[in-house]
């Protein structure tokens, strides 16, 4: 192999450009909308910003004339740091998933960026290339397909052997996104644009009597204000469709036997893909608005990516309707069998949790009582809330096992539903408190890989289901 | 037993109680001076009005919790701690009022380690850590012979399991 390779020139574009884009708000901030300031934070922080800023783009420069990989058949060498140098060794067959975007800048030049995530948590835990040319993209992930494929094939693994034909499973159409920017509420759009508005007519229409003036006129003439109203839905609407279409337009969702591969974005366009065995969980997320159409985001759980991350790249569409998104998972991964029918608790458990410690409401209520005795009813309030809160929750956790399989789902106003295999938790816990035994219930929780670790946590499962759970975790698998 | 499963039987150490009401008191001692030469401050310095009935306030929770963790609380840990190791699982348990269970595969067992700090020595005992990929787990106070058994039985077992698990 050859030895230490640079980065593509285009690094410097990619960067510069990056960094402009983070740093342009503060100036603009301070040289634009504090112009006229001569307060001391404000002279010293342009002088500090600039200074910051020589130093940023100094260093892009190092960085590019400094920075350099090496990619051997078995392992990436980072070659980082322009004082302190480190390098930065990892195997190739540790990598658990792939992510390539490819932004405006990027496309300018014919290339991509990549970013490879191992398996480790922190700060180390991915590998990323910037820049990359297309080809070389190429020829590093043949190289980990390789790698991955001889460990696949000297273990005895079967998921290697067969053909790799991609499968189509999702492809987003027009009303697709029409119906994802109108769940986005996108549209909402419209109260800043009619104040927006507002303001502007009250000074076109009364400059001498000011905004009362200008509201009297729109009282007058009502009709003017339902076509403002009429015009702004339909700008803010455009303008949200046109949001999610360059994020969520050609969005496709397509595997072989395996991996998973997800691609999206018009403007910036992302590769995402990852082998199906490193699939540690499937979340199925349901807000409000999603439950009352219908619809459903499916996130895959691994244990590369963050999961904050996770919103961005391995989510599958967040618009599916709820029945396609099960039909997509149960296609893909055939061992998540996601059930739709789950038994919910008996009504005693209800009980038990208004039973609870209500520690916001004391807080708030001492607090008050402290420093401002007039506003004790807002703990009235907060009392309320945590009750509906906790009927909600009650309404919705459910829970069901079914053989290696393990179900849950909990949430409030946003129901989560996770799903994992009894092989990939790793561990298993089950408490009971002075108040649950009173209710012969019990909490059980179990960790699965992911960064940061992933905690389901299940209040008031019965003794008996505990123990059960307990037995079920501790039998080996089936499969295994 | 409040649920059917099998309990771990394994205890920690009788000398756990001592050792814990030790240190507690040390600590709790460390605290309440700490809340005394403030109070002397207060007075001294002329500090807001506020100050020394909150230190009071302080000062009496800090008795109410030793009274508990010096007297019962060891006590109550040594007498419910449980574990138990054996080829496939790591159990635990533990806690009198919050009763927790915890089981741990093997295969997933990263490491573990043996701890001993000033007062661990001083009754020849050892914490023994276990860590997984996800999270750590300590038991406490064991013999130093029984620990250092243990350490090496938990590294053998994950080992061993740890190739199984790759070979599927």
């Amino acid at each position: 192999m050859s030895g230490i390779q640079r980065f593509h020139p285009a690094f410097l574009v990619v960067e510069l450009v990056s960094f402009v884009k983070g740093i342009f708000f503060v100036y603009f901030f301070l040289f634009v909308l504090k112009a006229q300031s001569t307060s001391g934070w404000v002279v010293w922080g342009r002088y500090i910003l600039i200074a910051w800023s020589v130093w940023a783009i100094v260093n892009i420069f190092l960085k590019w004339r400094f920075h350099g990989y090496e990619v051997t058949e078995r392992t990436i060498v980072l070659h980082e740091g322009v004082l302190v140098k480190t390098r930065r060794t990892a195997g190739l067959d540790r990598v658990h998933n792939q992510t390539s975007n490819t932004t405006f800048v990027h496309k300018w030049f014919g290339l991509t960026s990549l970013k490879l995530e191992t398996g480790t948590s922190g700060d180390h835990g991915e590998i990323e290339f910037p820049v990359i040319t297309q080809e070389e993209k190429e020829r590093i992930l043949s190289l980990i397909g390789l790698q991955q494929q001889e460990n696949g094939s000297r273990e005895g693994d079967e998921f290697f052997e067969a053909e790799t034909v991609r499968t189509m499973r999702f492809q987003s159409k027009k009303k697709d996104l029409i119906r994802a920017s109108f769940t986005s509420l996108s549209f909402l759009a419209i109260f800043p644009l009619l104040s927006a508005a507002y303001s502007n007519l009250a000074v076109f229409f009364n400059l001498e009597d000011g905004a009362e003036g200008a509201w009297d006129y729109l009282v007058l003439h009502w009709w003017m204000l339902i076509i403002l109203f009429v015009i702004a839905l339909l700008i803010s609407s455009v303008i949200g469709y046109v949001r999610v279409y360059l994020k969520y337009g050609k969005f496709t969702i397509s595997d072989d036997h395996d991996k998973i591969y997800i691609e999206k974005g018009v403007a910036n366009v992302t590769h995402f893909s990852i082998p199906k065995r490193n699939v540690q969980a499937v979340v199925v997320e349901q807000s409000i608005l999603k439950r009352l159409l219908g619809l459903a985001s499916v996130k895959l759980i691994s244990a590369g990516s963050s999961e904050l991350e996770s919103e961005e790249t391995s989510s599958l569409y967040p618009f599916l309707p709820k029945h396609e998104a099960y039909r997509i998972i149960q296609d893909m991964l055939p061992h998540y069998e996601i059930q739709e029918e789950m038994r919910r608790f008996p009504r005693h458990v209800l009980w038990a949790k208004l039973l609870r410690p209500y520690y916001v409401t004391a807080l708030s209520i001492a607090g008050f009582l402290i420093f401002k005795p007039t506003f004790l009813w807002v703990s009235a309030i907060l009392f309320m809330v945590a009750i509906i809160l906790r009927v909600l929750d009650y309404t919705f956790t459910s829970y069901i096992r079914h053989g290696d399989l393990i179900q849950i789902r909990s949430g409030a106003l946003t129901t989560e539903t996770f799903v994992t295999h009894k092989r990939r938790i790793q561990q298993a816990t089950v408490t009971h408190s002075w108040l649950q035994r009173r209710f012969g219930i019990a909490t059980l929780s179990f960790t699965n890989r992911a960064d940061p670790t992933h905690v389901s946590e299940l209040y008031g499962v019965s003794r008996e289901e505990a123990g059960e759970f307990y037995d079920w975790y501790r039998q080996k698998s089936a499969s295994s | 037993m409040y649920i059917h499963i099998e309990e771990p039987t394994e205890k920690i150490s009788k000398d756990a109680v001592q050792m814990w009401r030790l240190t507690n008191t040390i600590g709790h001692a460390i605290a309440l001076i700490i809340i005394a030469v403030l109070l002397y401050c207060t007075d001294y310095f002329h500090w807001y009005g506020w100050v020394s009935p909150v230190l009071y306030s302080l000062g009496g929770l800090l008795i109410l919790s030793a009274l508990y963790s010096i007297l019962l609380e060891p006590v109550f840990v040594q007498r419910h701690w449980r574990y138990r190791i054996d080829e496939e699982f790591i159990q635990l348990k533990n806690g009198k009022w919050n009763t927790k269970h915890v089981v741990i595969p093997m295969e997933k067992v990263e490491y573990v380690r043996t701890e001993q700090g000033p007062f661990l020595r001083k009754y020849g005992l050892y914490d023994l850590e276990v860590g997984t990929t996800t999270s750590n787990h300590t038991i406490p106070a064991i013999p130093q012979a029984e620990a250092e058994r243990l350490k090496a039985v938990i590294a053998t077992y994950a080992k061993v399991r740890d190739e199984e698990e790759e070979a599927i």
